[in-house]
């Protein structure tokens, strides 16, 4: 319906994604106040909002707002557990980049 | 049609039911089928009938060739389709809840039917932000798509997300391009839609396996049975220019970037299929053309 899509992409993706909303899958490194370290193929810098339940060492889907300063505002996020193949998360991210006419919207 | 079954019981259908579908046996079921679920194709072969996974941009991006004519993805028709995502809106109605299904690559309303029979079935059972899968048919209804689901099943293991998305691209690049390896029908498809492309996303040996998927479906079936090393020996050995002589084991393995041991290997299948001959030693090969 909608003509939009929210890329699912890695650390190596952010600078051509500033300013869209995207997709991050990876783990949370660190927690610092409302600032989260999260790890997807390199560190992710994440602004968290109120509603953010993240664990340190689990998995996370993060979908938020990408800053110039390529840190990521989130907009809604997902403990996603210990059971998390990141590389299969990393995977994805690469092969859906590959086959845009399958999963994004230029 | 199979309770009117035996004896004259072909007959006995179709003078009840002939005049009204217009056709004779199937006419019944076909028609009141395709009547219910407005798809204008009366002969809609429902064997082809098969289970897809897609991603919601797929869905969301197919245009049917006129009103009323079944829709396709990558040249082939769907019907059925498994897809999954994220909730993110639910709006319960009397006769169905209406689900808004997000999963990164577009958004999609599934309607999921509720069954008056079962108690509560009228009541969501998804909420915002869950993970879900649904099976169902993508119908499209003046002018607008969704998908009709005939189940939805949350997610607990993540995993099964990104298993998701690479499933579907899988059997979007074997529709787009043929089967990776497939005997024949690798050389048919590529043929009828594939064009030039090459079968496989990186290059290298891809131009000379994209070559051997046309070669082997149309000019030589022996080729469809063998592995993978010998179709790149083959093919590579098909586009050089070297006459009668053919190529030196080492020009083999350095043009195809295969270790000696597996050209070595190849040769010796492509020997035993009489694909190719040695010529002036036994570490040169020349096709076999006759």
């Amino acid at each position: 319906m909608e003509a939009s899509s929210t890329a699912r992409i890695t650390c190596s993706y952010l600078d051509s994604y500033v300013g869209k909303n995207v997709i991050v899958v990876g783990k949370v490194v660190q927690i610092r106040g409302d600032e989260a370290v999260i790890d997807a193929d390199g560190n992710i810098t994440a602004h968290l909002n109120r509603e953010c339940h993240l664990a340190a060492g689990n998995g996370v889907q993060i979908i938020g707002k990408v800053n110039p300063d390529l840190s990521v505002k989130v907009l809604s996020s997902l403990d996603l557990g210990t059971n998390v193949d990141l590389s299969l998360a990393n995977l994805v991210a690469e092969v859906s980049h590959q086959n845009k006419d399958m999963f994004i919207y230029d | 049609m199979t309770s009117y079954g035996g004896g004259g019981g072909g007959g006995y259908s179709r003078n009840n039911y002939g005049a009204q579908g217009g056709d004779d046996a199937g006419g019944f079921m076909g028609g009141s089928q395709t009547g219910s679920q407005g798809g204008g194709a009366a002969s809609k072969n429902y064997s082809d009938d098969s289970l897809r996974p897609v991603t919601l941009k797929q869905l969301v991006d197919c245009k049917e060739a006129y009103p009323g004519s079944e829709l396709k993805i990558d040249d082939t028709p769907v019907t059925q389709v498994t897809v999954v995502g994220q909730v993110r809106a639910v709006n319960p109605q009397t006769t169905n809840i209406t689900y808004k299904l997000d999963d990164g690559t577009a958004v999609m309303d599934v309607k999921k039917w509720v069954d008056a029979e079962k108690a509560d079935d009228g009541d969501p059972k998804f909420g915002p932000d869950a993970y879900v899968r649904v099976w169902g048919r993508l119908t499209s209804f003046n002018g607008k798509k969704h998908i009709g689901a005939h189940n939805i099943r949350a997610i607990e293991d993540f995993n099964e997300v990104n298993y998701h998305m690479l499933e579907a691209t899988y059997v979007h690049l074997c529709l787009l391009k043929g089967m990776p390896n497939g005997p024949g029908s690798g050389g048919g498809d590529q043929g009828g839609s594939g064009g030039g492309d090459s079968m496989f996303v990186d290059g290298g040996n891809g131009s000379n396996e994209a070559a051997g998927g046309g070669f082997g479906g149309g000019h030589n079936a022996r080729l469809a049975t063998v592995s993978r090393n010998a179709r790149t020996m083959f093919n590579f050995l098909h586009n050089s220019p070297g006459g009668n002589e053919g190529l030196h084991l080492n020009l083999v393995a350095q043009g195809t970037g295969l270790s000696v041991r597996d050209v070595i290997g190849a040769a010796d299948e492509l020997l035993g299929n009489g694909l190719v001959y040695t010529t002036v030693d036994d570490e040169t090969w020349a096709i076999l053309d006759y």
